[in-house]
C-alpha cells in the first residue's frame, strides 16, 4: 500500500546506498582501526595489564588504558562508570584497554597479544542474589495512593504473583561506531552513531581533559538506535578520541555485532512481585507492586527507567488504591540502559497480565474487565496525581472491539480450542495448535520524567534563493524526525517541502541538547524550529508590509547596490505576521489589511488600487538580505506545565499521553511451543499526525520490535555473566516471516490534543507496548487448557508465563507435566 | 601443481572487469567492496550471513557450462574475494539505469520500506535478485526471498508491500545490462586457468591468515584448480590444507577470529562437481551443487526434502552453500544431516595416491566419528553425495524446531521413516536426529526393535522411551536439555500419528512423561570434552 504523505527525507539515498553512516566515511591516510579488550568474567580484580608484546606487533600504533583517561568517570545520571576500567572489572565485556592499529588484522593480533593478570571475585548475576545481598543502585522509590492494606483486606478476591521479564538487545543494524579526527590546538571532531551528541561531546572532552568547547560531535544519521545509543555510544566515541589524541591520527571504532552485544547494556530485566485485590466483576480495587530491576554494574539510566515503569504500572486503568515501590539492583552484568519504551513496558506488562489472570479466575472475558477498569470520567486521576487529559482510552477499546470483530472472533476461537482440547489426543490431526486472543492498551506519558531535559533548540537559516536549512539537536535514526521537522518548518513558511533541508546534527550548531529519546524528538526540536522560523517570518512580514507600499522600481533589488533609495527599516515589534499570509511559496497581503498598513505609513503609491499585494518567498528573502535584515534565527523551546516530584512520587509527570489499543490473535503449537501471530489490529492515537505514513511505520516497527521482546528474543548468559547469544545466529529478532499474517493499523481521529505543537502526539515508543497483547494472547491460549485441567490451573497460578514467552517457556506452561526441571531459573 | 596459474582474481563488478591480487583477495567481499572499491552501500552488520545487510547479487556458471549465468542474491560478508573468481557481481550502486531508480528501489521508496536505511540496500538487492527469476512477487514468495534479511525498524509490512508492488523494468534488467555475451565470454576466457593467489604474512586479515608465525611457507594461499586431479594432488601434498566449497561456515569462523589453515583449496572451478545426476533409484549430488539448485533437483523425487529446504537457511546462503559443505562441516545441528542418515546416503570421495585419483564410497552411517570428526583420510575430497530416492522412503518426514521459525539453527531436528508392509508388520525404520548429541545420530537399536513388529501403542511407547534413553542433549542458547527431550518425544509421537495413523488397538497415546531417572542419568553422561566442544559450537553458531 502506498501512502500519500511525503516519504522519509532520505528515502532515495537509502535505496541507492548513498546515505552515509559513520563507517561509510572514506578513511584518511594513516587512519587507525580501534578495538576493545575485555575479559569474559563478571567480576575480577586486575593485578596487571601488560601491553608490551601487543605494542611490538607490526601495525599496532597505540594502546590506551585507564591511566590515559583524563577524567575516567562518566554516566548519564551518576558519574559512576569508568570509561576504561582499571583495578576492577565489574562485568564480562567491560573495556580494559583500547588498541589502535593500521589494519584490522594488526588490530586483531594486537588485542590477542595483551596479557592480563587478574583474580576473579564473587559475582552477582541475578536480581534474586542482589536482593539477598542488598546490592542496590540508588534508593527505593515509591508512588502511593489510598489505603492499599485495607483495600486488599476488604477485596472479595486476592491474587499475588511474581513476573519475570528478561532483557532484550536493541539490535540496531548499525553497530556502535565513531570516528575521531584530531584537530589543531587539542580540539577533536567526533562523528558518532549516537542519540545524544551533547553527552558524547561532554564525555569525549572529559576523557581528553579539554573544554567542552574543544570537542564537536557530529551525527549525520543512525542505522537504528532504539535507546541503545542514548548513553552507551559516548564511551565508544571516547575510545576513538583517546586513540586519535594519543597518535594524532584519525581513529575509527566500529564494533562487531558480537562485541556490541557483549559490551553494551540491554533493556533492564525486571522481577515484579505484586498483590492485587478485585471484586467479582473484575474491578481492580488495590494493587501493591514491588518492582526490582537489574541495573547491571553501573547506574546508567536505570533509575529513570524504574521511574517510568512505576509511572506506567496503572497503564490504561484506574486503580483507587495503589502502592508501587521500585528498586534498581546492582549486578555484575553489562550496565542496562534505555530501550524504546524505557521502563513503561514492564509496568504495563504487569497490569495487563493481571487482568488476563483475573479473567481466568472469574471466568470472564478479559476485554470486559479492561473496559470496566479503564480511565473514564470521574476516574481519571493517575496514582501519581496527574489527570488523564484528552482521554481516548474508552473509545479506543470500543472502536477496536467493533472494527476487529472481537466478539465473533472470541467465540470462534473458543469453539476452535474446544475442538482441539476434546480431540482424541493431542497428536490427532487438527489438534496441533491452540489459539489465543487478547486486546491490550497503552497510555504512554510523553516527556522526559527529568524536567530539565524537556528543552530543545534549533537554528533556522534562510538562504538568498529562498531555500532553508534547519539544524536542531534531534538525531535522525530512521524515525523520520527530520522529515517531520521539515514539514513543520515548510508549513510555517508556506513553502514547499523540497526547499527545506534538515542538516546534520552537530554540537557546534546546537549545544546543550537533550538526547533524541523519550519519543520527544519532534515535539521539542520541531517546536524550537517553528519558534525560530516564526521569528524570521515576523521580520519578513514586516518587510513585506513595507515593500507593499513602495514602488517596485525602488525596491532594494533595484536600488541597494546604488544606494539610490533609503534603506528600509522594519519594526520587528509589528504584529506583522497577522497581516500577511505565507502559503504556496508566496507572501500575500489582502487589500483590506493593506489599508490598515497604509494608514500607519507615510508612503503613498499605487496600493489603493491594488486588490492585494503578493511577492514570492525567494524574492522577499532577497529583498530582506539587501535590506540587511537577518535571515537566520535560533529558537529555544521548553515544555510547559511539568512538575513531578520524584521524592513524593506525585505531580504532573507528562505533557500528555499517547494512547492506543491492539488486538492480537496467536496460534500456539502444542508440540513445540512455537508461536505464530495470525492477526493484529491496532488503533493508535497520535493526535493530529504530521505525517501519517511515517507514523504508521513507527507503529508497525515498534509493534514487531515489541513482539520480538515478548517472544523469541532470548538473552542467554553463562555462569560468568558472559552473554552467549551475542549474534543473530543465537539471538532471534523477528524476521519477515514473523510479521503478523494480517496486520491492520489505523490512526485514531483525534484533533483534541491541546498540549503539544500542532496537536500532534509522539509515536516512537508507545506502540511497542501494544505488543504485550501478543504475550497476553499466549496466556489466553494457555488459559483454555487451565479451564479444563485443575493441575494445569494450579501450575499456571504459581508460575506466571515470563517475558519472553519463548517456545520452550510456552510449552512448559502449556504442558508443565512434560518438564521436570524448575520452570523459572 | 601444474605450471601455469594465475595470481589475480578476476570478476565483473557492476559491468566492469576487475582484478584483485595479493592480500586483498583474502578480504571478505563486503570489506573489499567498502574499503577498496569504495562502494559503501553494501553494509556489514553481523558478519555471519544472518542479517542480509551485505547482500549483493552474483551470476556464475562453472567453466565449460554453456548456460548463461543467472543472478542470485548472496551474502558478501562471509565470502572471500578470491571465491568470486569468474563471477558477475552487482551491488546496490549498479542498479540505477539512466539515473532512474530500479524497480526494487522505487518500490521501497514509495512504500516507506526504509526507515533507518541500514538494512535497505540488502533488501533492495534481495528483491532485485528475485526479480531476475520471477516477473513479480506475491506475499508468500516475497517473504521467502526476504527471509535472509533482517530489519529492526519497519516491522516488515512496508517492505512486503514494496516487494509485492514491484514491477520488472526491461531497462533495469541486470541480465540484460551486465551479462552480455561479450562480457560472459571475456570473463570465461580470463579465468580459464587455475587461480593461485598468495597473501602476505601480516597484510591480509581474512581467509588463511591466522597463524602468528613468520615463516615464508605460512603465507596464506588460495588455490582454485580447474581439474579434480589438480585438486587431489594439492590436497595430498598440503596436509593442513582446508578444502572449501562455498565456505559459508569457514567465512563466519574467519570473521569471528578463529584460526584456520593457511592453505585453502577451493573447489569452485571444478566443473564436474556442479552436476546432479539421476541414477534411477538415487540422486548423485555434486560437491558444488548449491542448495537452491538441489531444491529444484529434488522437488519431484523427494518433495519432503524440498519442503524442508524451504525453512532451512536463507536464500542468500542457499544460493551458494552446498549439501556437501553441510556434510563436511559435520555440525551436530547441520540441518540436512538427519535426512542423509535416515536415507542411507553414500558419500563419494576422491584421493590422490600412487599417481592417480582413487575413488571410494563411504556409507553415511560410518561417516560421523565424533564431534566434527569425519571418516575421511588425509587429502580425501568429498566429490558427491548419493541420496537414495523412491519407495522405501515414502513415509519420510523431516522436522526442525527452532526459537524462530525461519532462518534459525535448530534446537532439534529429525528425519523419520517407518514403513509398514502389507503383512501389517514394520518393514523399515530410520530414525535420525540432530541437536541431541555430539554428532547427528541414527538410532539403529530402536529401529531394529521396531522392525518386524506390528505397530501398537505399546510398541511406540517403548520405542519412545528407548529413543529418550539414547539422547544426550545439552542446554544452550537454543534450549534446555529437557526441552530438547520433550521435543523429540513430541516429534516422534506426531510422526507416528500423522504418518501411520493411530495404531490398531490403541485408544490413545497419552502425553509422554519422561521419568526423572531417564533425564538425570542421560543429561550428565557422555565424555565431558565432547560436550564442551558441542556447547561452544552451538554458542558461536553460524550457518552451515
Amino acid at each position: 500500500m502506498k501512502h500519500a504523505s511525503p516519504p522519509h527525507d532520505s528515502s532515495i539515498t537509502h535505496v541507492t546506498g548513498e546515505s552515509e553512516y559513520v563507517d561509510d566515511r572514506t578513511m584518511l591516510a594513516g587512519e587507525l582501526f580501534v578495538g576493545c579488550f575485555y575479559l569474559k568474567v563478571a567480576h575480577a580484580e586486575i593485578d596487571a595489564i601488560d601491553t608490551s608484546a601487543a605494542l611490538k606487533i607490526p601495525g599496532v600504533a597505540a594502546i590506551v588504558t585507564a591511566k590515559d583517561v583524563a577524567h575516567n568517570a562518566w554516566g548519564p545520571i551518576f558519574q559512576d562508570q569508568p570509561i576504561i576500567a582499571d583495578k576492577v572489572t565489574e562485568f564480562a565485556g567491560e573495556v580494559l584497554a583500547v588498541v589502535g592499529a593500521t589494519t584490522p588484522e594488526a588490530l586483531r593480533r594486537g588485542l590477542a597479544a595483551i596479557k592480563i593478570r587478574h583474580r576473579t571475585r564473587p559475582a552477582i548475576l541475578t536480581i534474586g542474589e542482589a536482593i539477598t545481598r542488598k546490592s542496590f543502585i540508588g534508593g527505593e522509590r515509591f508512588i502511593r495512593r489510598g489505603d492499599v492494606d485495607k483495600a486488599l483486606n476488604d477485596a472479595p478476591h486476592r491474587m499475588s504473583g511474581k513476573l519475570v521479564i528478561k532483557g532484550a538487545d536493541h539490535f540496531y543494524l548499525e553497530n556502535q561506531s565513531a570516528v575521531a579526527y584530531p584537530k589543531e590546538a587539542g580540539q577533536m571532531e567526533v562523528h558518532s552513531s549516537t542519540q545524544h551528541p551533547t553527552e558524547t561531546q561532554h564525555v569525549v572532552a572529559e576523557a581528553l581533559g579539554v573544554n567542552f568547547s574543544d570537542v564537536v560531535c557530529i551525527v549525520k544519521r543512525l542505522g537504528g538506535g532504539f535507546g541503545g545509543k542514548e548513553s552507551q555510544s559516548s564511551p565508544i566515541a571516547a575510545y576513538a578520541a583517546l586513540v586519535a589524541n594519543k597518535t594524532k591520527r584519525a581513529a575509527r571504532i566500529v564494533l562487531t555485532k558480537d562485541d556490541d552485544m557483549i559490551m553494551t547494556g540491554k533493556r533492564n530485566p525486571f522481577e515484579i512481585h505484586y498483590e492485587v485485590g478485585f471484586d467479582k466483576k473484575g474491578n481492580i480495587l488495590a494493587l501493591r507492586s514491588r518492582l526490582y530491576s537489574d541495573g547491571g554494574a553501573y547506574a546508567d539510566l536505570s533509575t529513570a527507567i524504574m521511574e517510568r515503569a512505576m509511572l506506567h504500572s496503572d497503564n490504561a486503568y484506574f486503580i483507587a488504591n495503589v502502592e508501587v515501590i521500585g528498586q534498581v539492583c546492582k549486578t555484575n552484568c553489562h550496565p542496562h540502559t534505555a530501550f524504546r519504551g524505557f521502563g513503561g513496558p514492564k509496568g504495563v506488562a504487569v497490569i495487563e497480565g493481571i487482568i488476563e489472570d483475573i479473567a481466568r479466575e472469574l471466568k470472564l472475558d478479559a476485554l470486559d474487565i479492561r473496559k470496566s477498569n479503564v480511565y473514564r470520567e470521574g476516574h481519571d486521576v493517575t496514582h501519581y496525581g496527574q489527570v488523564v487529559e484528552n482521554n481516548r482510552l474508552p473509545s479506543l477499546f470500543n472502536e477496536l472491539e467493533k472494527t476487529s470483530d472481537y466478539r465473533r472472533r472470541r467465540s470462534d476461537i473458543s469453539l476452535f480450542n474446544h475442538n482441539v482440547l476434546t480431540a482424541t489426543n493431542r497428536f490427532s490431526p487438527g489438534a496441533e495448535t491452540l489459539r489465543g486472543l487478547s486486546m491490550t492498551a497503552v497510555k504512554f506519558g510523553i516527556s522526559f520524567t527529568t524536567k530539565f531535559l524537556n528543552q530543545g533548540n534549533a537554528l533556522v537559516q534562510v538562504h538568498r534563493d529562498g531555500s532553508i536549512q534547519v539544524s536542531t539537536g534531534a538525531v535522525e535514526m530512521g524515525q523520520g524526525v527530520n522529515t517531520r521537522i521539515a514539514m513543520l518548518v515548510a508549513e510555517e513558511f508556506g513553502v514547499s517541502l523540497d526547499t527545506i533541508r534538515v542538516m546534520t546534527t552537530s554540537t557546534e550548531k546546537n549545544a546543550n541538547t537533550s538526547p533524541t529519546a523519550a519519543s520527544t524528538g519532534t515535539d521539542i526540536n520541531g517546536a524550537a524550529a517553528v519558534l525560530a522560523a516564526q521569528k524570521i517570518k515576523q521580520r519578513l512580514s514586516a518587510l513585506a508590509l513595507k515593500l507593499a507600499i513602495i514602488s517596485p522600481e525602488n525596491w532594494p533589488s533595484k536600488t541597494a547596490g546604488l544606494g539610490s533609495f533609503p534603506e528600509i527599516e522594519i519594526d520587528t515589534l509589528d504584529d506583522s505576521p497577522g497581516l500577511t499570509d505565507f502559503s504556496g511559496n508566496k507572501i500575500v497581503i489582502p487589500r483590506r489589511k493593506l489599508s490598515n498598513v497604509s494608514s500607519n505609513n507615510t508612503a503613498t503609491g499605487q496600493l489603493k488600487n491594488a486588490e492585494r499585494f503578493s511577492i514570492s518567498f525567494p524574492q522577499l528573502v532577497n529583498e530582506a538580505y539587501l535590506s540587511r535584515i537577518s535571515l537566520g534565527e535560533y529558537g529555544h523551546h521548553r515544555t510547559e506545565n511539568l512538575g513531578f516530584n520524584k521524592l513524593t512520587g506525585q505531580g504532573q509527570a507528562f505533557q500528555y499521553f499517547s494512547q492506543g489499543a491492539a488486538l492480537s490473535e496467536v496460534e500456539v503449537n502444542r508440540h513445540s511451543g512455537e508461536i505464530k501471530v495470525r492477526r493484529v489490529d491496532i488503533l493508535m492515537d497520535v493526535g493530529r499526525p504530521i505525517n501519517e505514513s511515517l507514523d504508521i511505520g513507527q507503529v508497525s516497527g515498534a509493534f514487531v520490535q515489541g513482539m520480538g521482546w515478548v517472544t523469541t528474543e532470548n538473552l542467554v548468559y553463562d555462569n560468568e555473566g558472559y552473554l552467549l547469544s551475542h549474534s543473530p545466529s543465537t539471538y532471534k529478532i523477528p524476521s519477515v516471516q514473523d510479521t503478523p499474517r494480517e496486520f491492520n493499523i489505523t490512526l485514531d481521529h483525534n484533533p483534541g490534543n491541546k498540549a503539544n505543537i500542532r496537536g500532534t502526539k509522539a509515536v516512537g515508543e508507545p506502540p511497542l507496548l501494544l505488543a504485550i497483547s501478543v504475550w497476553s494472547a499466549v496466556k489466553d491460549a494457555i488459559r483454555y487448557v487451565s479451564e479444563r485441567d485443575a493441575d494445569h490451573l494450579a501450575f499456571n497460578r504459581t508460575h506466571l508465563l515470563p517475558i519472553p514467552a519463548t517456545a520452550e517457556q510456552t510449552l512448559r506452561h502449556l504442558d508443565p507435566h512434560l518438564f521436570t526441571a524448575p520452570v523459572i531459573k | 601443481m601444474i605450471a601455469k596459474t594465475r595470481d589475480t582474481v578476476i570478476f565483473s563488478l557492476n559491468g566492469q572487469v576487475t582484478k584483485v591480487g595479493g592480500d586483498d583477495a583474502f578480504m571478505t567481499l563486503a570489506e573489499w567492496l567498502r574499503k577498496r572499491a569504495l562502494l559503501t552501500g553494501t553494509k556489514i552488520v553481523c558478519a555471519e550471513g544472518d542479517c542480509g545487510a551485505c547482500t549483493v547479487v552474483r551470476g556464475f556458471e562453472p567453466r565449460n557450462s554453456k548456460k548463461k549465468p543467472v543472478f542470485a542474491a548472496m551474502n558478501s560478508c562471509i565470502t572471500a574475494v578470491a571465491q568470486m573468481d569468474g563471477s558477475h557481481l552487482v551491488t546496490v550502486e549498479g542498479l540505477k539505469a539512466d539515473g532512474e531508480l530500479a524497480p526494487a528501489q522505487e518500490a521501497m521508496r514509495a512504500c516507506h520500506g526504509s526507515q533507518c536505511g541500514y538494512c535497505t540496500p540488502g533488501f533492495v538487492m534481495a528483491i532485485t535478485g528475485a526479480l531476475e527469476v520471477l516477473p513479480n512477487l506475491d506475499r508468500k514468495t516475497a517473504a521467502n526471498y526476504l527471509t535472509g534479511n533482517l530489519c529492526r525498524c519497519t516491522g516488515y509490512s512496508p517492505i512486503l508491500d514494496a516487494a509485492q508492488s514491484v514491477v520488472r523494468s526491461p531497462k533495469h534488467s541486470l541480465a540484460a545490462r551486465y551479462l552480455s555475451p561479450t562480457i560472459v565470454k571475456q570473463l570465461r576466457d580470463l579465468t580459464n586457468i587455475p587461480l593461485e593467489v598468495r597473501g602476505s604474512l601480516l597484510g591480509s586479515s581474512h581467509l588463511g591468515s591466522k597463524t602468528n608465525t613468520t615463516a615464508e611457507n605460512n603465507r596464506p594461499v588460495f588455490y582454485a584448480p580447474t581439474t579434480l586431479l589438480e585438486a587431489c594432488k594439492a590436497a595430498a601434498k598440503n596436509k593442513n590444507a582446508r578444502l572449501v566449497a562455498a565456505a559459508t561456515d569457514v567465512g563466519v569462523q574467519v570473521n569471528k577470529g578463529k584460526a584456520l589453515a593457511p592453505f585453502i583449496i577451493s573447489l569452485q572451478h571444478l566443473a564436474e562437481l556442479y552436476t546432479v545426476l539421476s541414477k534411477g533409484t538415487s540422486l548423485l549430488v555434486g560437491a558444488r551443487v548449491n542448495l537452491t539448485q538441489l531444491r529444484s533437483a529434488v522437488a519431484k523425487s523427494i518433495p519432503e526434502f524440498a519442503k524442508f529446504l524451504d525453512i532451512f537457511a536463507s536464500p542468500q546462503i542457499k544460493n551458494v552453500a552446498t549439501l556437501v559443505g553441510n556434510l563436511a562441516n559435520a555440525s551436530p545441528i547441520g540441518d540436512t544431516l538427519p535426512f542423509l542418515l535416515a536415507t542411507n546416503a553414500v558419500v563419494h570421495t576422491a584421493r590422490y595416491a600412487q599417481g592417480k585419483i582413487n575413488r571410494r564410497k563411504i556409507s553415511i552411517q560410518d561417516f560421523f566419528i565424533a564431534y566434527k570428526k569425519l571418516a575421511l583420510a588425509s587429502g580425501e575430497i568429498i566429490t558427491a553425495v548419493e541420496i537414495p530416492t523412491g519407495k522405501p522412503f515414502r513415509n519420510l518426514r523431516l522436522y526442525k524446531v527452532s526459537q524462530r521459525k525461519d532462518l534459525d539453527i535448530s534446537a532439534v531436528s529429525a528425519a523419520l521413516n517407518i514403513d509398514v508392509s502389507t503383512s501389517g508388520k514394520i518393514s523399515a525404520a530410520s530414525l535420525a536426529f540432530g541437536g541431541v548429541a555430539a554428532t547427528p545420530i541414527r538410532l539403529g537399536k530402536v529401529e531394529r526393535y521396531l522392525i518386524g513388529k506390528a505397530p501398537s501403542h505399546e510398541l511406540f511407547d517403548a520405542a519412545r522411551a528407548m529413543i529418550d534413553s539414547q539422547l544426550m542433549p545439552l542446554s544452550d542458547a537454543r534450549g534446555s536439555d529437557i526441552y530438547r527431550r520433550v521435543l523429540i518425544a513430541n516429534i516422534f509421537q506426531r510422526y507416528v500419528h500423522t504418518t501411520l495413523g493411530t495404531p490398531a488397538g490403541a485408544s490413545s497415546l497419552g502425553p509422554c512423561r519422561l521419568t526423572d531417572e531417564l533425564i538425570n542419568s542421560d543429561a550428565s553422561s557422555g565424555p565431558a570434552n565432547t560436550q564442551k566442544a558441542f556447547t561452544s559450537r552451538i554458542a558461536t553458531g553460524g550457518p552451515s
